[in-house]
């Protein structure tokens, strides 16, 4: 009984992180309808930039989070530039390729960089845990959830009220009517895929004190960002938060009740009842999935 | 004694209603036309008529059977073949592989489909085409191949979306006459078309639509003088 | 590439190989060259001829692969046995999968097929009493051709390759039967060959249960070659990826190209870990990373196919036909 509030707050706190990934994934698809392939590695990257601060230059990741923002930020422009402006227009099997590359690529390049050992960034504080209310949280993960929620809450009020989240919007709209009214769709896509890397590379960052790092680590939770995803509907961003808190949900829930084991297979297979049963998802636009733009 | 008849035809998109309570009839060998502005739901027609979308309610018939609700394919294998108003080759065939496409949903021999497909381009004034690729052709070649596919599976009843759409003037006769060769060839065929001068040239008989009702159904001479008809499409200038 | 004789060129070279050449080393090749290119092009019956890309057919491979596997270490049953078995469940798996390609669009239908090797590698991994868990099966050899226990490389060469003709025999149906005209016009506007009275649902889901089924056969093969099967590798989105990349490379969509891919990608690991020696993460790191490169630019640059890319390039001949 008393495991209920300690299950609530894990959800609550794994989801608010999820929400980040998921966010920037679903903005990505919405504006570009472009599904990044390539989302872990960022995530990826986002953590072995936290782990090379930590290690060489002693910084602390939130520290690095602040310093490190235009790195990332320049990072997601650079890979549009290179990898995704020339294939903007191209086929959706050629986008799905050109992402599953650079996935691999990314993949790899760590991998021959940096070894396939797992990295752990052992902050001070890592072991603290903070309790109230008859429920324990490690300290690292209520930070991150902290950051988390902010960055996701500053992406809700750009998109919302400042003059380019809603360039940004009707681009996602409709992006001939877009181009028509003077709107320079190319920008507007290079800024799109540098703020969806940009949430992911945080995330990345702070989830460093919290996981360990290795180059493959991408996947796991890109997977879990695509179940959000579509579950709330592909392109859908407030969708996408409260997907990424029924997707915690079922993760923490189901590790208490069978066990971290077979967790994965759990949210793993409701993406698949959800693609089978309901694939435009919970407040995604029926028949989306079938026309595909 | 018709062949092709649809009944009480009802279609709705969330609040726009595309077609209401629609009902003509199609007789064997007949060339009916369908006018109406942009917007009155003649493509919607079409894509119920082809079994693209399913009605709301209302029936399709073909030869007495039933042709609502059911795949396109099946609805093509009854036939009832059409043609797209936005032209959909199949880019990355040859013009005779597209034609074979066709052809092969009533013969299951590769060698008698091109040969038919061959023919068949003859027929359309594609003959020397036939072995470029589909996406080389200008938009009158388009129309024609798009024409030529949709006879080789040998149809009953034709559907063209826009004939002459976005084809220069000198192409336009050439299709017409192609479009009059066909049906005196006994072919029985709908045709949407905005161009009146073509359709009231060769239809029997007119359907309009306008906000997606039917308005007036009829011959040519008729429809063109019916005062409904000439408010909500024709305007007064046609008539003078 | 109008006409078979480069197909039969290949093939007459693979049958002669072990002829003409006794080294180990190199009949180890040939034969992982041939059941690449097998599964490359069971890949491509799905992916290149239906075009229902999937990033997810480790999951037929390694249900082929264990299903041989587990029959013969629990029940002590053949491999052939096997074979059939994996083949019937991928089938199933395929239809599902297919059922889901009508649903399902684009990048959608790619998710859900890395969601399904997904799930059967955790299960593979997981289940400790039934599949070893994440330890894997060694697959036990016992000498005969019942057991497909044959240690004689050259054999195995002259095995695979039949397996190869038959693929690449399949493919070239798919290019120039009634089927294969049909599954075309799916493959470039689905909605205009549905107007046609082709049924193109049927074809869809057909096509991805027949590619399930050959590329179990290939994975039951590759197990009892290679001796051991191992979760992580069999089911991986990695190996799945390897499939469609040997596919794209050689020529996606053509019959002969997932053998050329296949051939290319084979010499160039073996090339690397020759000049490197042995076999590091780094190495593996080295040649996905160049894996990875290529894609991303063949893609842009090379749709057809790297093959045919060259082809023209040489004959300077406009090319037809589909495109990744």
């Amino acid at each position: 009984m008393h495991a209920i509030p300690q299950l609530l707050a894990s959800t609550i706190l794994l989801g608010g992180i999820y929400a980040l990934i998921a966010v920037g994934l679903t903005l990505i698809f919405g504006v570009m309808r472009i599904v990044n392939f390539a989302h872990g590695e960022f995530l990826m990257l986002g953590m072995y930039l936290a782990f090379w601060a930590f290690t060489l230059l002693g910084l602390d990741p939130y520290v690095t989070l602040v310093l490190g923002l235009p790195v990332i930020f320049g990072g997601g422009w650079l890979s549009y530039r290179l990898v995704m402006r020339p294939v903007i227009h191209a086929s959706h099997n050629v986008q799905v390729f050109t992402t599953v590359g650079l996935s691999i690529a990314l993949q790899a390049l760590a991998l021959v960089l940096w070894s396939a050992d797992s990295q752990f960034v052992r902050t001070s504080y890592y072991a603290v845990v903070v309790r109230f209310g008859g429920v324990a949280v490690n300290l690292a993960q209520l930070a991150a959830f902290a950051v988390a929620v902010l960055f996701t809450a500053a992406l809700f009020v750009f998109m919302r009220w400042s003059y380019t989240g809603k360039v940004m919007r009707a681009t996602a709209q409709d992006r001939h009517a877009a181009a028509l009214m003077g709107i320079d769709t190319g920008r507007v896509f290079a800024l799109t895929w540098a703020v969806g890397i940009t949430c992911v590379g945080v995330a990345g960052v702070v989830l460093a004190p919290i996981y360990p790092v290795y180059p493959s680590i991408g996947l796991q939770f890109v997977l879990i960002a695509y179940v959000a995803v579509v579950l709330g509907g592909l392109g859908d961003m407030v969708g996408a938060l409260i997907a990424s808190l029924v997707v915690a949900f079922v993760e923490v829930v189901g590790s208490y009740v069978i066990g971290t084991a077979w967790k994965e297979v759990l949210y793993l297979l409701l993406f698949i009842a959800i693609l089978v049963i309901r694939p435009a998802g919970l407040f995604g636009q029926r028949g989306a999935e079938v026309i595909g733009t | 004694m018709s062949l092709l008849s649809v009944a009480g035809i009802t279609k709705r998109f969330g609040g726009v209603t595309a077609n209401r309570d629609i009902s003509f009839d199609v007789a064997p060998g007949e060339l009916v036309g369908i006018i109406g502005p942009n917007g009155s739901g003649k493509s919607t027609l079409f894509e119920i008529i082809s079994g693209f979308y399913r009605p709301d309610a209302g029936e399709v018939r073909l030869d007495g059977g039933p042709l609502t609700g059911l795949s396109p394919d099946r609805v093509c294998r009854l036939g009832v073949a059409r043609t797209f108003q936005k032209l959909r080759p199949f880019a990355g065939l040859t013009v005779v592989d597209n034609v074979m496409v066709g052809a092969l949903t009533r013969t299951h021999d590769v060698r008698h489909a091109r040969a038919r497909a061959r023919d068949l381009l003859d027929r359309v004034g594609l003959a020397e085409k036939a072995d470029v690729h589909a996406r080389t052709l200008s938009t009158g070649q388009r129309k024609r191949l798009e024409l030529a596919r949709a006879l080789a599976t040998e149809p009953r009843v034709l559907l063209l979306d826009e004939v002459t759409g976005g084809v220069d003037q000198r192409s336009i006769p050439g299709l017409v006459q192609l479009v009059r060769d066909l049906h005196r060839g006994g072919l029985t065929l709908l045709v949407i078309e905005h161009n009146m001068r073509v359709i009231t040239a060769v239809a029997q008989r007119i359907v309009a639509l306008y906000l997606g009702e039917k308005i007036a159904d009829g011959t040519p001479d008729v429809v063109t003088r019916d005062r409904r008809v000439v408010d909500a499409y024709l305007g007064q200038a046609y008539t003078q | 590439m109008r006409g078979t004789w480069p197909a039969v060129a290949f093939f007459a070279a693979a049958a002669l190989g072990p002829i003409v050449v006794r080294d180990a080393f190199f009949l180890d090749g040939l034969i992982l060259i041939l059941l690449w290119g097998a599964s490359a092009a069971a890949w491509n019956v799905a992916g290149g001829y239906a075009g229902q890309v999937s990033l997810g057919h480790a999951a037929f491979f390694g249900l082929g692969a264990y299903s041989a596997a587990l029959l013969g270490t629990r029940w002590g049953v053949s491999p052939w046995i096997g074979l059939v078995v994996g083949a019937v469940l991928a089938t199933a798996f395929g239809f599902v999968l297919g059922f889901l390609s009508n649903r399902l669009r684009g990048p959608y239908f790619v998710l859900a097929t890395i969601a399904f090797s997904q799930v059967l590698l955790i299960v593979a991994s997981r289940w400790r009493g039934f599949t070893s868990g994440s330890e894997g099966i060694p697959v036990p050899f016992r000498a005969g051709f019942w057991t497909l226990g044959i240690a004689d490389k050259r054999v195995w060469v002259y095995l695979v390759l039949v397996l190869a003709v038959l693929l690449y025999l399949v493919q070239l149906y798919l290019e120039r039967s009634r089927r294969g005209y049909q599954l075309a016009a799916v493959r470039e506007d689905e909605d205009a060959a549905l107007s046609l009275g082709v049924p193109a649902r049927r074809l869809k889901v057909a096509a991805i249960a027949a590619s399930a089924a050959l590329t179990a056969a290939c994975g039951t093969l590759w197990a009892q070659y290679v001796g051991f099967v191992d979760p992580y590798y069999v089911f991986s989105v990695d190996l799945s990826i390897r499939f469609c990349l040997a596919a794209i490379l050689g020529g996606i969509g053509t019959p002969l190209g997932p053998f050329l891919g296949a051939a290319l990608i084979t010499m160039l690991e073996t090339s690397l870990r020759a000049r490197f020696g042995g076999i590091g993460a780094g190495l593996v790191g080295i040649y996905l990373i160049i894996y990875g490169v290529v894609l991303i630019v063949m893609v842009r640059f090379a749709p057809h196919g790297l093959v045919p890319w060259i082809g023209d390039r040489l004959r300077w001949r406009p090319r037809l036909g589909p495109t990744a």
